[in-house]
């Protein structure tokens, strides 16, 4: 087990050199050939000749392409990710708060799409071709269907802007309510029920199309796990249903949707640009879109860097979470 | 059944919808109308006619726009249905290029194995291991926006799903008798994989070469939408979307976002259906559970 997971920790160094290798050449190498030049780029459009030599001297720009990798890692490996021209700070000083940020929205919607998909997806299995089984899978189709940056302003304007003008789906109210805020983040060491206020409608903005996913995904797991020899023999037994889908198919659901979590918490790192924006929460995501309509490339860079990194971390822990969960992975000499 | 007639009317969507609803209209995608807007410069609701001169009261007689019109008084109707096309030009465009670089490494990759194989399974296993929109964003923004750019820049990062499919079934498919017979007649690799392994791979492709179409199309709106993908002003599904919400006139005319948001998920979820559909013809076994 412990070579297992340090195998995987290996490859996850491995996977990091070649995102960092990769981002480096996309914004030192790529950026070279199609139009303004990387040190023109991180100076900003205002800078002045002379400190565009001066960010070609710190980046050494004119040095061979394998020293200026170098120096974009020494850099990287000092929690150094440049110097944002536009918004006039360091680029780390933009990122930590930001990373807080997206983290509570992630996790959160993680754990909201968990709890809602698991009944759904196993009283499915339970009765299938029953009218809650076709309705759900039905609305889990129309869910994966709706792209997220869709969703985010309509979410918005049904649940928070809709009430401030007096109306619900255009029913009048009588009076103008404010049920969710439109806008806004307080953190969480500030103050964690309006943390929790003012996030919920992103979370549950980010987490439908993932519900969707994750009740097929639960559905199809759990039907398997239904038709199996061990499920009739505690039946058989006399075990509640209740007990049979706790403590035995959820036991045995558990190390792979693990794997799929970890996936996926990756992947809404992608959602979490555009829910960002639409509900101002200051995160990741909503740094690299105005990064990408401001062109700050030291900011577009960081917030790629970051997050690819985060994605491959969260990889290899549920790896390795997998492995600790399935003791079918631990035995010695299995591969 | 649903699938497939939202297919058809959208494969016909692109082909003639947009020409043919601009004949019927009158308006080109990309003209702005300044009748369409009032005197407040707010834009056309859904049938409502052009303005008088006056900007306050519609012209009985005046050119009707069906789906409205958006805040540069362009007609959404023919916008949304030229979008239709971009959407599967782009994505189609993107799904191709996909498939033609991954079946070829995944072919090559499971034929020969060894340091081939080797290679390409780095690289599909990183490729896989972050979010790939994110990079498609970073190198769109510094190539830079354009069609040609956008397409290329989607099967860049999508090949190697369709890799590791193909490379997963030629695995299997070369340990059998055919391919072995073939290899004791004299044929050369190339004939082996292209005339007896290419045929074995088209099965399970076919079923996820939709669901990739589909998330290409979700790739497309959502470059576009940050405003890194199609450039203004071709019609796109995902940049009339971002225009009408990072402006905040949404919040005036929800139609603005409703319009090009329906499109997209009817789209979706007629790949999606689709995808299901050929999922359960071709696989007996996961059918019906």
């Amino acid at each position: 087990m412990r070579r297992k997971i340090v195998q995987r920790l290996g490859g996850a160094f491995v996977q990091v050199i070649m995102v960092s290798i990769l981002t480096w050449f996309l914004f030192f190498v790529v950026a070279r050939f199609t139009g303004a030049s990387p040190a023109a780029r991180i100076a900003g459009r205002t800078a002045t000749a002379s400190q565009i030599a001066l960010v070609a001297k710190i980046y050494g720009l004119n040095k061979p392409y394998w020293q200026q990798y170098l120096i974009f890692m020494g850099h990287l490996l000092h929690g150094n990710f440049g110097f944002s021209a536009v918004q006039q700070l360091p680029v780390s000083t933009i990122l930590w708060p930001a990373l807080r940020v997206t983290a509570s929205l992630v996790f959160g919607a993680a754990l909201l799409w968990t709890i809602v998909s698991a009944p759904i997806g196993a009283f499915g299995a339970l009765r299938p071709h029953s009218l809650g089984d076709v309705l759900s899978r039905a609305l889990s189709v129309i869910g994966m269907s709706i792209p997220v940056f869709w969703l985010a302003p309509m979410v918005s304007y049904l649940f928070a802007f809709e009430p401030t003008q007096g109306r619900f789906l255009g029913i009048p109210l009588g009076g103008h309510h404010s049920i969710f805020p439109i806008t806004g983040y307080v953190d969480f060491g500030v103050n964690p029920v309006e943390w929790a206020y003012h996030l919920i409608l992103p979370w549950m903005t980010l987490a439908i199309g993932f519900a969707a996913v994750y009740i097929r995904y639960i559905r199809a797991m759990s039907a398997e796990q239904l038709g199996e020899d061990y499920t009739r023999t505690a039946k058989a037994k006399g075990a509640s249903t209740a007990r049979i889908l706790l403590r035995h198919v959820g036991r045995n659901l558990l190390p792979t949707l693990t794997v799929l979590l970890g996936a996926d918490v990756a992947y809404a790192l992608t959602g979490v640009f555009f829910v960002e924006t639409i509900f101002n929460l200051p995160g990741v995501g909503y740094q690299g879109v105005s990064a990408i309509l401001n062109l700050d490339y030291p900011v577009i860079t960081g917030v790629v860097i970051v997050s690819a990194i985060v994605a491959v971390l969260a990889n290899a822990l549920v790896d390795i979470l997998h492995v600790v969960l399935d003791p079918r992975l631990r035995r010695v000499g299995t591969s | 059944m649903f699938a497939l007639v939202v297919f058809v009317l959208l494969v016909l969507a692109a082909a003639i919808g947009g020409p043919l609803a601009a004949w019927w209209t009158g308006h080109s995608p990309d003209a702005q109308y300044p009748n369409a807007l009032s005197s407040g410069g707010l834009p056309l609701g859904i049938m409502q006619r052009t303005y008088l001169p006056n900007g306050i009261s519609h012209n009985p007689h005046g050119g009707l726009f069906v789906l409205g019109s958006d805040a540069l008084g362009r007609d959404v109707l023919v916008r949304v249905l030229y979008g239709a096309r971009i959407s599967l030009l782009v994505a189609g465009g993107a799904t191709a290029l996909a498939l033609v670089i991954g079946v070829s490494l995944g072919l090559l990759a499971g034929y020969f194995g060894g340091w081939i194989d080797g290679i390409v399974n780095r690289f599909t296993e990183t490729a896989m291991a972050f979010p790939n929109l994110l990079l498609a964003v970073a190198l769109a923004v510094v190539v830079g926006p354009g069609l040609l750019n956008v397409v290329v820049i989607i099967a860049f990062f999508t090949w190697y799903y369709p890799a590791r499919i193909v490379r997963s079934a030629t695995v299997a498919a070369k340990e059998m008798t055919f391919v072995a017979a073939a290899r004791t007649m004299g044929a050369r690799p190339r004939r082996i994989l292209v005339v007896h392994l290419l045929p074995q791979v088209w099965g399970p492709l076919l079923v996820y070469a939709t669901s990739i179409v589909a998330n290409n199309i979700i790739f497309e709106a959502s470059l576009s939408y940050l405003g890194v993908g199609v450039p203004q002003p071709t019609p796109s599904w995902g940049q009339m979307l971002s225009d009408a919400v990072t402006s905040g006139l949404y919040q005036v005319d929800l139609s603005l976002a409703v319009v090009p948001g329906v499109a997209l998920v009817l789209t979706m979820l007629c790949f999606n259906l689709l995808g299901d559909g050929l999922h359960d013809a071709l696989d007996p076994k996961a059918s019906r559970r």
